[in-house]
């Protein structure tokens, strides 16, 4: 396969383009500093709302038991996102493109259309999750819903992807908030230690209540759109081959950083198990703990909680946009002002408006949407991971540079096989409860 | 009074942000046509295939199954 310079007679870096540094150091940390964003925002994105909620409800019903889950999920979904990137540099394409151009239609459009679904039912979530919070604080859902819903489509319509992202970094950051209310409510830090580094299941008999948290906190931390946001937004930064080993450092630190976080959710819940209150969403728990914890952390985690939804809100929207642009063909870019990509930005819109309006109708049926979620998230994520998976060892598309190597291959292939064994068992679990009753 | 010299040329690096650089080379995928069907991708496909497939069934029994078709089948 030939490959050939893009624009090559035309395309220079303008003469002053960029810094100069005088230092080796200066150099490598400019340029991380310039690659790093994707990385934190697809990781750290992906503790949404519906992440708090399991992270939280975990910890509300089994303490500090399952910490040790999320220290194994830190390889595994740092593995399976560095796939993407190394796809995403290689080819400059997003991930839905690639299933179109190298499987086919078929594959290409139940990717595309299951991505779709799984993430506008999502999106529906996140926006009901903005309600409760701030119906908690007293802001009434057909205020608070609306306003969330202009103020992330503001976000985009800048016509900057910079803009976009470095909004969305400070978002990101803002989740650091969840180390002081952990911090606040005096956890037993030896305790912390102990379940995070020894793997052991809660005292008692495992029920299917606890099986189906466990695959919950699996499902939540790798979440199918993930693949296809984290790849388009490569494509979308143009990162350079150079750059694979920031993109690589970026994905790690987002990864850790999510992890920490999750597991800062996890004590929180745990507060609510040792002080013995029963919850059934973190905006109940924050409530019933006022007495305990005070006014400060009962506004943080409804405050976080919202934030949560914006920053899933934000990058599942945008994974669907860009998939179903690249698949059009239509333009797909924040580059772009929205007259220049209407079809791109109408779809970021509508998926965003439509969530928003779906959750003001009054008795949603809100237990079935979830229910639906994780019904599609069993069936879009084995098939995106599979499928991309291949992709990483197609060496006429990626050239032996690129393909994966014999111990990512034996890696992966085992992560897909326990992912795959899980979504079988969460969907059997979801579809077929009498089998586990 | 002395003064030190740097033995080597004075080296200076230029940091350039991906979106302002010149576009690189990427791998090309047009006019690659569909995927090889070697036997792993064959398997794997199949697999894939049969996943779903065992879902989709699923899926139609626990909505036959809501819908009150089972209980009356019984």
């Amino acid at each position: 396969m030939q490959t050939t310079r893009i624009d090559a007679a035309t395309a220079q870096p303008e003469k002053n383009a960029g810094i100069v540094v005088r230092r080796r150091w200066q150099h490598s940390l400019l340029t991380f500093l310039m690659v790093f964003g994707p990385g934190l925002i697809v990781m750290e994105a992906d503790n949404d709302a519906g992440a708090v909620s399991t992270y939280v409800q975990a910890g509300g019903q089994y303490g500090l038991h399952l910490l040790w889950l999320l220290l194994l999920l830190l390889p595994i979904t740092y593995f399976v996102q560095e796939m993407v990137v190394r796809l995403g540099i290689a080819t400059g394409k997003g991930h839905a493109a690639m299933i179109y151009e190298r499987f086919g239609k078929w594959w290409g459009r139940f990717s595309l259309i299951d991505l779709l679904v799984v993430n506008f039912l999502t999106l529906i979530t996140e926006f009901a999750a903005i309600a409760l919070a701030l119906g908690a604080m007293g802001v009434a859902p057909l205020i608070a819903v609306p306003v969330a819903a202009a103020g992330l489509i503001l976000m985009v319509l800048s016509g900057s992807y910079l803009r976009w992202e470095r909004t969305v970094i400070v978002l990101c950051l803002l989740d650091l908030a969840w180390f002081f209310l952990a911090a606040r409510l005096h956890p037993q830090w030896s305790a912390v230690a102990f379940n995070t580094a020894v793997p052991h299941l809660p005292p008692g008999r495992v029920t299917g209540d606890l099986v189906f948290l466990i695959i919950a906190i699996v499902g939540t931390t790798i979440a199918p759109w993930q693949l296809f946001f984290q790849q388009s937004c490569v494509a979308e930064k143009r990162l350079r081959f150079a750059d694979l080993k920031w993109a690589r450092l970026d994905t790690l630190i987002g990864a850790t950083f999510t992890v920490l976080v999750a597991g800062a959710m996890m004590i929180v819940g745990d507060a609510g198990y040792r002080h013995g209150i029963a919850f059934a969403d973190p905006a109940q728990m924050a409530l019933a703990l006022t007495p305990v914890a005070g006014r400060a952390v009962r506004n943080g985690i409804l405050l976080l909680m919202v934030n949560a939804a914006v920053l899933g809100t934000t990058a599942i929207s945008l994974a669907s946009a860009w998939a179903y642009g690249e698949v059009r063909g239509w333009p797909h870019s924040l580059h772009k002002k929205f007259w220049e990509a209407p079809g791109f930005y109408a779809v970021y819109v509508g998926c965003v408006g439509l969530a928003a309006a779906i959750v003001l109708v009054p008795h949603m049926p809100l237990q079935l949407v979830i229910l639906s979620v994780q019904v599609f998230a069993g069936l879009v994520l084995p098939s995106a991971i599979i499928l991309l998976q291949l992709l990483l060892n197609d060496r006429a598309l990626l050239g032996s540079q690129w393909v994966n190597r014999p111990w990512n291959n034996w890696l992966n292939w085992t992560i897909i096989a326990v992912l795959f064994a899980l979504s079988l068992l969460l969907a059997a679990q979801v579809m077929l409860p009498q089998l586990f009753s | 009074m002395a003064t030190m010299q740097n033995a080597y040329p004075a080296e200076s690096f230029r940091v350039i942000h991906p979106l302002e650089d010149a576009p690189e080379a990427k791998r090309q995928s047009a006019g690659l046509g569909p995927i090889e069907m070697t036997l792993p991708v064959r398997v794997s496909l199949i697999v894939l295939r049969a996943y779903l497939l065992a879902m989709g069934l699923m899926l139609i029994e626990h909505v036959l199954d809501l819908a009150g078709v089972l209980h009356r089948i019984h």
